[in-house]
């Protein structure tokens, strides 16, 4: 099995030290940056070709994971499909994740998989959903909340995040919603505890409007503090931590059970995950791009809420350390997605 | 002419220097009211519990 990765930043050198597959014969790396090239090969034990440039279309991998950041992933995903490989994007910008997902045609018909957004959120967040959804009869309403950010290109979308407008899926359309809008507390996993979340350009509802597009309501929100908001529409004022973590993820997924009808059981869901984004992003990127070279990835471009058997994905990322914790008890009144602007 | 230039810029000075204090004001207030108090009531009961490897897989 050959594995291509470009981008060997904070995400991406965790990636590519979690590419521990005994099938994996050669794994090539990719980085503007050839120091961090040869860290991370002294770091591997399998056959490491360091690389300059882009991936070669002309000599193709059997998968390819975009791991650089946000913008430029779209152009080299085509490029590699229509070479043969197939693609697993990390990337977390909205824009970016349209153009991914209008590359379905292309991996359709060259029968290859694009995974779009496979990293911490969405990514992780997407297959706790999917895990969710699987329980109920009828999905009603989604709601995703992150809080932390991987490495600095990751803090940076971050900070873009919250100045521009979020989509929100309310009773069958798409809404803007102002960045920074919404004020939500919602409750992660210890230590992360309650964070004041808020809506951002965050791509996690157009991923899973497409799986549940009849559910009412699908929200995606992001922790953040009162200097982010502060200073959100100004640029960044200091450079980002090497690694914002630890983070979290919370996703509510509320439907009926037993039936689909309006006297089925209204129930509600909650699961989340505490660990380092880079971390758990590189774990879900690199369980994920072993699989998709493997073949077991759906075809055409979609995220991982298009994955079956979510649970038994969850169970390999649980044996590689990440922990998934599920909420149970009385939640507050008005749930989490519901409150008003 | 002088004197009397300055005497109907006078109440006009006075006029924009009322808007802008009442423009900052609205704005502090605004800003205030942005970033204070929180964005609701953290559950009371229950809690998190870590999921194993057989309640992931049933």
């Amino acid at each position: 099995m050959r594995i291509a990765l470009a981008g060997l930043g904070t995400t991406g050198s965790h990636l590519a030290r979690q590419l521990r597959d005994p099938d994996i014969t050669e794994i090539r790396l990719f980085d503007i940056d050839q120091q961090r090239i040869r860290a991370v090969r002294g770091a591997l034990d399998v056959r490491v070709s360091p690389r300059s440039g882009a991936p070669d279309p002309e000599d193709p991998p059997d998968v390819t994971v975009l791991a650089t950041p946000a913008g430029g992933h779209v152009q080299l995903a085509a490029k590699m499909l229509e070479a043969g490989s197939h693609v697993v994007s990390i990337s977390d910008d909205p824009d970016e994740v349209v153009g991914l997902l209008a590359l379905d045609g292309l991996a359709r018909s060259v029968d290859r998989s694009l995974v779009v957004g496979a990293g911490f959120c969405p990514g992780l967040s997407s297959l706790l959903v999917r895990f969710a959804a699987d329980q109920l009869d009828l999905v009603e309403g989604i709601s995703v909340s992150r809080a932390g950010t991987a490495g600095p290109a990751c803090a940076r979308q971050h900070h873009r995040a919250l100045k521009h407008d979020g989509r929100d899926w309310r009773d069958g359309r798409w809404e803007l919603r102002r960045g920074g809008s919404g004020r939500d507390l919602a409750w992660f996993p210890e230590p992360i505890g309650a964070r004041d979340c808020y809506r951002g350009a965050l791509p996690s509802p157009i991923l899973l409007q497409r799986r549940y597009p009849e559910a009412r309501r699908i929200s995606a929100r992001m922790a953040a503090t009162r200097r982010d908001r502060l200073t959100g529409r100004l640029p960044m004022l200091r450079k980002p931590h090497r690694d914002g973590g630890p983070g979290g993820i919370r996703v509510e997924v509320r439907g009926r059970a037993g039936g689909a009808g309006p006297t089925a059981a209204v129930e509600t869901l909650v699961y989340g995950v505490m660990d380092h984004p880079s971390v758990a992003a590189a774990t879900v990127a690199a369980v994920v791009a072993t699989r998709t070279a493997r073949g077991q990835g759906p075809p055409g471009a979609d995220g991982l809420v298009a994955w079956a058997e979510p649970g038994e994905l969850l169970s390999e990322l649980a044996r590689r350390g990440i922990q998934i914790a599920a909420f149970s008890g009385q939640l507050d009144p008005a749930p989490t997605g519901q409150t008003p602007a | 002419m002088t004197e009397r230039a300055a005497g109907t810029l006078e109440p006009m000075l006075t006029l924009v220097r009322r808007v802008a204090a009442a423009l900052g004001m609205a704005g502090l207030i605004a800003t205030l009211f942005r970033l204070r108090g929180s964005g609701g009531v953290p559950p009371q009961t229950g809690g998190w519990r870590e999921l194993t490897e057989t309640d992931l897989t049933r």
